[in-house]
């Protein structure tokens, strides 16, 4: 292939960066910037290539239980006009997804942004409603704490980002590079077992949480869901040991293993927090308005929570498989 | 084993014919080639290797920044072993079909383009 003498401008590079999602970004890019001949065809050639590209993202990560469970946890909070409109909004967001963690700052940044959002309606709220009278079960002594509760959010939203944050720097396996062959195969078999441990005992918290569940009466479909989950999980937890084959192939075996327990773990995310946001939704319904807006606060906390978990978690699968991708092959270290 | 699509049998064919050298423009070339006279569009191409990627039959890894790409990356790609497997199988397939249309339509008669 020849040489491009000069690439598109800047600006419309910019959009089509924009376009063309994070995961194929590299690859699609430089493709598109090899074969520059004119802005004109340039945009032609973007405008070509990036639906193709979206929806390939959209097929590749989207987790369709974590899917359905967000869609059922949406319709039940918000009806179906709702779920309709977020479907292709959530469906746009597996395409998107980052390939790196979130910076500190911008973790940080959302947890102080939600908690001042926290605050901003309880104050509203009680300005409407005098917390110096007691109305409808809300006492001024609730009102306090709730606002007290508020107040002390943002450091304990921060503390948790940064706990994740620090949690996935020390949990970091790889590092960027080259490897031998015979180190990657045992970065390989290492995670594999740290996968079948952490999926056999997620199965039996998961059935004992079933069985606690059972007894608290919760909704018949949320135990038989857990039920199924730990069942699946126990029977996928068996490890896959690769058989013998080259650095490139077991790189992409590796590769396919973090994607798929990264995605499993999304779904387990969402799934451990769903009792609570049922719960939380059978309170919106039973209660009066202010009651509900809180509730509405706490759910909207409690999801903030599982996206910042999620979000930690699956950009450090990113990062792992980023790093593969660019990972060369070394010859072992000389022990003589 | 897995059954290939046509355009993944091509797709496939294009990544072994260009050995080491199999990255988007490339392969979109080969396979634009391979296809005369049909028009392919590059997504389609990104598309399918995604998905033979994600079924095992061809594995990719970055390439170091070049000038020429803007000081990007090239994703190069490979085919598996479980990808040679089924591009031989799509091959024999192929052939039988060669031979009976040939010996159908007469002998020497015909020949495939």
């Amino acid at each position: 292939m020849e040489a491009a003498l000069s690439g598109p401008p800047e600006w419309l590079e910019r959009m089509v960066l924009f376009a063309i999602p994070p995961a194929a970004r590299e690859g699609v890019a430089g493709d598109l910037w090899e074969t520059y001949q004119n802005p004109g065809q340039y945009a032609v050639e973007a405008l070509q290539t990036v639906p193709f590209v979206v929806w390939s993202q959209i097929r590749r990560n989207l987790n369709l239980p974590a899917l359905i469970l967000q869609s059922a946890l949406i319709f039940l909070c918000f009806g179906g006009p709702v779920t309709l409109m977020a479907l292709p909004l959530l469906m746009l967001r597996e395409a998107y997804r980052p390939v790196t963690r979130p910076s500190p700052r911008r973790a940080i940044r959302e947890a102080i942004l939600l908690s001042c959002g926290a605050m901003v309606l309880l104050l509203l709220i009680m300005s409407v409603h005098s917390p110096f009278h007691v109305r409808a079960g809300v006492d001024s002594f609730t009102w306090l704490s709730l606002f007290l509760a508020a107040l002390f959010l943002s450091p304990f939203l921060c503390l948790f980002r940064a706990g994740l944050i620090m949690q996935g720097d020390r949990s970091r396996t790889l590092t960027a590079g080259g490897l031998p062959k015979d180190a990657l195969a045992g970065a390989y078999h290492n995670f594999q077992q740290r996968a079948f441990c952490s999926n056999l005992l997620e199965s039996m918290a998961l059935v004992f949480a079933a069985a606690c569940g059972f007894f608290f009466a919760w909704d018949a479909l949320l135990v038989a869901l857990f039920i199924i989950v730990a069942l699946c999980l126990m029977l996928d937890s068996v490890p896959r040991f690769s058989q013998a084959c080259d650095f490139t192939s077991l790189r992409a075996r590796y590769q396919q293993e973090l994607a798929r327990q990264g995605q499993l773990r999304r779904f387990l995310h969402w799934l451990w927090f769903a009792p609570v946001l049922v719960a939380l939704h059978d309170r919106l319904t039973l209660g009066e308005s202010i009651a509900a807006l809180l509730n509405c606060v706490a759910a909207a906390i409690l999801c903030f929570l599982v996206a910042a978990l999620n979000r930690e978690h699956g950009g450090r699968v990113q990062e792992q498989i980023g790093l593969l991708d660019r990972m060369r092959e070394t010859s072992p270290p000389d022990r003589a | 084993m897995e059954s290939l699509g046509q355009f993944e049998q091509i797709v496939l064919t294009a990544i072994l014919a260009l050995d080491d050298n199999a990255y988007g423009v490339t392969i979109h070339a080969k396979v634009e080639e391979l296809s005369h006279p049909k028009k392919i569009a590059r997504g389609a191409v990104y598309a399918t290797l995604d998905r033979m990627e994600d079924k095992a039959l061809i594995s990719s890894w970055l390439s170091e920044p070049t000038r020429e790409r803007g000081g990007r990356s090239r994703r190069h790609y490979r085919l598996e072993k479980s990808g040679e497997k089924a591009l031989k199988e799509s091959a024999r397939t192929a052939q039988r079909l060669i031979e009976t249309i040939t010996r159908s339509l007469g002998g020497l008669a015909w020949k495939p383009r």
